[in-house]
């Protein structure tokens, strides 16, 4: 579906290794993958398996010490706000100002004229549905809403690229699953290339075309899952036969990579 | 409201008189409202001139303790290395009773202003500095990786996000500092100076001068007070979106 399409993420080898105590710890290791043009991809892994270390080198926050991350063909060394919008668990929206100058941010900081910060954020707000909160703070909202402005932020300078770490993870259940359903719809439209970590298998699978596997210890890719699953997609899709079999799958993969590190553990006792 | 209020301060500024009036405490010990009164219309050019020697000094003061004590609070909360060096050291030099420095200070920089303002503006800047470093620390450092994620440079991230939000942590450190740069400054001038309120209490205590001695010390207050005041401007222009959260709760 996506195949025709060109690569706009590539990591190559990519590894990161931590000095704790001056005792080399390996955070990641030999990670490479590609992600297309406009495809929602997705990371799943356990907590704590450098997930969120990945991301930062994607979004060119945090060096690597191995390979390197390519963004358009090109080696990534240093963020690139026009073209990579980064999400964080936290809404991180700053708590003195209002709805509206929070999108307008990141637009403030790049010098575009004031006239024109205001009718992008209008445009962004209206396109998440908090329009009437647009002079709200953001501690009179709700978490689902906070996260809707982040993305709302997020989405103001017009990446290319958006990369979302663990967005829903702090939210309750109802209101992630609706979240899900307003980003699949935010992405439609936009046609963005998202690169989604969570640690939810379902909400990984229920959002993605390719989902990537990982496991710890050191952080490494374990498999790759086609999702091919029709789309639009409704919350029906869930209970499905197709969608119960890939989750399996992925299931698979990180259980028996966690049995074969289990039988290292044992043979190197 | 305003009317009670008003009936108080007769009932207390009358009893004030009238413990004095009827001898009830001696002279040497408590001065009437109509004896500072008296002392201020007799001798306020003098009042005039200490007042602006003791104002000039507090201010420069302030400007110096408050640039310096933000400045070094920032390179400390920045810097993960200096706050953990610096962090202890801040604190125990802040524990010492700085007053014991004061003869020091007298060496370096004479027994003029600058002594005073050298004094008081090292006695501010301790709260400060340490107030905004754990403001800083404190944060989570997501915020600065979303700031580099938008392109901020080092100084867009510390002056348009980090500073920002550590606001309602620096306020309250300017609060204890300011507080202590007014008694600084008063107190070095009650010890050794050639002029300002705090020489002019210390004068008039020599000579038993009490009513002056009371005058003084309402001089002192104001200074305090005005400086205050000048604080809640700031406090209420840089924080107003940490109480609005706080009443949320």
């Amino acid at each position: 579906m996506t195949a025709a399409r060109p690569i706009v993420i590539e990591t190559r080898g990519l590894g990161k290794v931590f000095s704790v105590d001056r005792a080399p710890i390996v955070a990641l290791e030999d990670i490479s993958f590609a992600v297309r043009e406009g495809s929602f991809v997705s990371l799943v892994g356990p907590s704590g398996c450098g997930k969120s270390t990945l991301l930062q080198m994607l979004a060119g926050l945090v060096p690597s010490t191995a390979g390197e991350v390519l963004v358009d063909g090109l080696v990534v060394r240093k963020p690139a706000p026009d073209k990579i919008s980064v999400m964080f668990q936290d809404a991180t929206l700053l708590p003195w100002k209002r709805v509206s100058e929070n999108i307008e941010f990141p637009l403030e900081i790049r010098g575009v004229k004031a006239a024109e910060r205001r009718e992008r954020a209008a445009a962004m707000l209206s396109l998440v549905g908090l329009t009437e909160f647009a002079a709200r703070y953001s501690h009179e909202l709700s978490g689902g809403m906070r996260q809707r402005v982040s993305i709302a932020r997020a989405l103001a300078p017009d990446p290319r690229i958006m990369l979302m770490d663990e967005p829903f993870g702090a939210l309750d259940e109802q209101t992630r699953i609706k979240m899900g359903h307003e980003l699949l719809r935010i992405w439609s439209k936009t046609g963005k290339t998202i690169f989604f970590i969570t640690h939810s298998l379902t909400e990984a699978l229920f959002l993605s075309d390719v989902v990537l596997v990982m496991s710890h210890r050191p952080g490494h890719i374990v498999g790759v899952i086609d999702a091919q699953l029709p789309r639009p997609r409704t919350y029906d899709i869930i209970g499905s036969a197709e969608f119960g079999a890939a989750r399996n799958r992925i299931w698979k993969l990180i259980s028996q990579d966690d049995d074969e590190a289990g039988a290292n553990g044992m043979a190197s006792l | 409201m305003t009317i009670r209020r008003l009936v108080l301060i007769v009932i207390i500024l009358g009893s004030w008189e009238a413990v004095r009036r009827f001898n009830l405490v001696g002279p040497l010990l408590l001065a009437s409202p109509s004896e500072i009164g008296g002392a201020l219309i007799k001798s306020w050019p003098d009042y005039f001139v200490a007042l602006r020697f003791t104002v000039a000094e507090i201010a420069v003061a302030l400007a110096v303790a408050w640039t310096l004590g933000i400045a070094a609070g920032i390179v400390a909360g920045m810097v993960p290395f200096l706050g953990a060096t610096a962090g202890p050291l801040l604190f125990s030099l802040f524990a010492v009773p700085l007053i014991t420095w004061y003869p020091l200070f007298m060496v370096w920089f004479g027994i003029g202003m600058t002594s005073k303002i050298a004094y008081a503006a090292v006695s501010g800047f301790f709260p400060i500095a340490i107030n905004t470093m754990n403001g800083i620390r404190g944060l989570d450092r997501r915020y600065v990786l979303f700031g580099q994620a938008i392109g901020c440079s080092r100084r867009q991230v510390v002056f348009r996000i980090l500073l920002p939000m550590a606001m309602p942590s620096i306020v309250s450190g300017l609060r204890i500092g300011t507080a202590l740069v007014v008694i600084g400054v008063i107190v070095a001038e009650m010890l050794a100076s050639l002029g300002g309120i705090g020489y002019v209490i210390s004068y008039y205590r020599s000579i038993y001068a009490t009513a002056h001695v009371y005058l003084g010390i309402l001089f002192a207050l104001a200074c305090a007070f005005v400086a205050n005041w000048g604080l809640s401007i700031i406090e209420r222009r840089f924080t107003h979106w940490r109480e609005l959260q706080i009443e949320e709760r």
